[in-house]
């Protein structure tokens, strides 16, 4: 469990470091986990125009406001993905959503289709190029110049191409619309494709059901046979043969850094809101430790610890480091090592006292168990049993279907739900 | 009464991601909404988040065409 930082301690950290730590937001739970990690800014998609059009529960469009406020008074930025391919009769709710960035204050929209580019820089609407369009070159940089301040980079970019790239732009003196030099932003952690990023048509293909319309099925993640027109099979050792591990660039942040990169994106809409916390806070730690010279080995194997208790196929260096391609993940789903297990839900929260009263509904709860609480204000509370209650009486242990209270002292809320920490063997 | 059941269309529509495949298997009783980019169920009366339509059997193949086609499995046909 990384230990809770409290908001105070988190606003001096932040302003301290330099990089920014961009989190994936699929739901409310998952926006408040990623501002209790310490997000810099966040991403989410609305309605069906983005690359989680089927991953996630989208925000809706009146929703834009109140995630606009809650963000900004957070000082947190706030970027919508609008992303995916387009047609035509998307325009329309296109220009919608734009006109609506505009109008609640949300920073920016992130986007790889020339129309939403150029219909967003029309309106003076920031514009950050997703890595669907697969920027590579300097060029296609300088190119993207005219529209946008913020770039990220395609996947596949070994971290000497990276640099190149951001060298470049200081060489050619290559500015955005703001007039400053345009920023670059890579891939820190998360899932890879085994396509070049998203432009994957696998899905489409044997589904009818397009990942570039965020409707992805994953293909890759299966176990696949070989066998010859003669039914004779092949066998191999990992059946998993195009399900690529996890990027992973905690061990090497300082080489990431290093190339000039100030925007660190970490993937993850479809993933828990304790993905989200988790995954923020450790690469939030580390770029500030990269930053002021504190980043080292133990400190590593302690990130890396906390990063494979949440979702993960296993961890690679993704391209960034020229491997050859090959690590592909052993596992269909998780390769966690902890899962959470529903356990119960809040039925109150007393602020005063700062006790909460428990409801445990599907398994027994003992003093010993380390828990999560998580709700759409609560985001991802993670509080340590000190003394478990029922009535007057202090227990080790609650049966299920019976009430308690434990002490807690960040607010929760009526209808959270709780879940236990428990050892998962994938 | 002994006639055959007339056939029923669901459509759940909040998931649509605009694909534009039932419009072509189906033109006459799918359209793509300019207002915001998802399938209309044509003639559909809408129930909180489901749109139903009672349809002539002589539909049934082309709107199973665009049950079948469509991604995210969101139209349904009575058997």
């Amino acid at each position: 469990m990384l230990p809770q930082i409290q908001e105070s301690e988190l606003n001096t950290l932040k302003s301290k470091r330099l990089t920014e730590i961009m989190a994936p937001v699929g739901d409310w739970a998952s926006l408040q986990a990623a501002l209790q990690g310490g997000a810099d800014s966040i991403y989410f998609g609305i309605e069906q125009l983005n690359m989680r059009a089927r991953a996630t529960n989208n925000f809706k469009l009146e929703e834009l406001s109140e995630i606009a406020d809650v963000c900004s008074k957070k000082g947190v930025r706030t970027y919508l993905t609008l992303n995916t391919v387009l047609y035509d009769h998307d325009l329309p709710l296109m220009k919608r959503i734009i006109n609506e960035v505009k109008r609640c204050g949300i920073t920016a929209i992130i986007a790889a289709d020339q129309a939403a580019i150029s219909y967003a820089s029309r309106q003076g609407v920031e514009v950050h190029i997703s890595t669907q369009a697969n920027i590579s070159n300097i060029e296609m940089v300088e190119f993207y110049s005219h529209f946008a301040d913020v770039m990220v980079l395609a996947r596949e970019l070994s971290l000497g191409l990276v640099k190149k790239i951001v060298d470049g732009i200081r060489e050619r003196n290559i500015t955005g619309p703001s007039g400053e030099l345009v920023q670059i932003e890579i891939f820190a952690h998360g899932a890879l494709c085994m396509a070049v990023s998203g432009k994957c048509y696998l899905s489409l293909h044997t589904y009818n059901s397009s990942a570039n319309r965020g409707a992805c099925k994953q293909n890759c993640r299966h176990a696949y046979k070989v066998i010859n027109d003669e039914g004779q099979e092949l066998v191999i050792d990992n059946e998993y043969i195009m399900s690529p591990k996890d990027l992973c660039t905690i061990d090497f942040l300082d080489q990431v850094l290093n190339t000039g990169v100030r925007v660190l994106k970490l993937e993850g809409r479809g993933r828990s809101p304790e993905y989200v916390k988790t995954v923020t806070q450790c690469y939030a730690e580390a770029a500030l430790a990269v930053e002021q010279g504190t980043f080292n080995k133990e400190k590593v194997a302690g990130w890396k610890a906390h990063l494979e208790k949440v979702y993960n196929r296993g961890f690679w260096d993704g391209y960034y480091l020229g491997r050859k391609l090959g690590e592909w993940s052993q596992v269909h789903g998780s390769a966690a090592t902890k899962e959470k297990v529903f356990t119960g839900k809040v039925l109150h929260y007393y602020p005063k006292a700062k006790v909460a009263h428990l409801r445990i509904k599907a398994r027994g709860l003992s003093f010993k168990d380390q828990i999560l609480i998580i709700g759409e204000k609560t985001g991802v509370a993670e509080p340590e049993i000190k003394s478990l209650w029922v009535d007057e009486t202090s227990v080790q242990k609650v049966e299920k279907g019976s009430d308690c209270t434990i002490r807690i002292d960040q607010e929760v809320q009526e209808g959270d739900k709780v879940y236990v920490w428990e050892d998962r063997n994938p | 009464m002994g006639g055959p059941k007339p056939m029923r269309i669901t459509f759940y529509r909040s998931k649509c991601i605009g694909c534009n495949y039932c419009v072509e298997a189906w033109p006459e009783r799918w359209q793509m909404s300019k207002r915001d980019g998802k399938c209309v169920l044509i003639g559909a009366k809408k129930k909180g988040n489901i749109h139903q339509v009672q349809v002539g059997e002589y539909e049934r193949e082309y709107n199973e065409r665009a049950a079948a086609a469509c991604p995210v499995n969101i139209i349904r046909i009575n058997q």
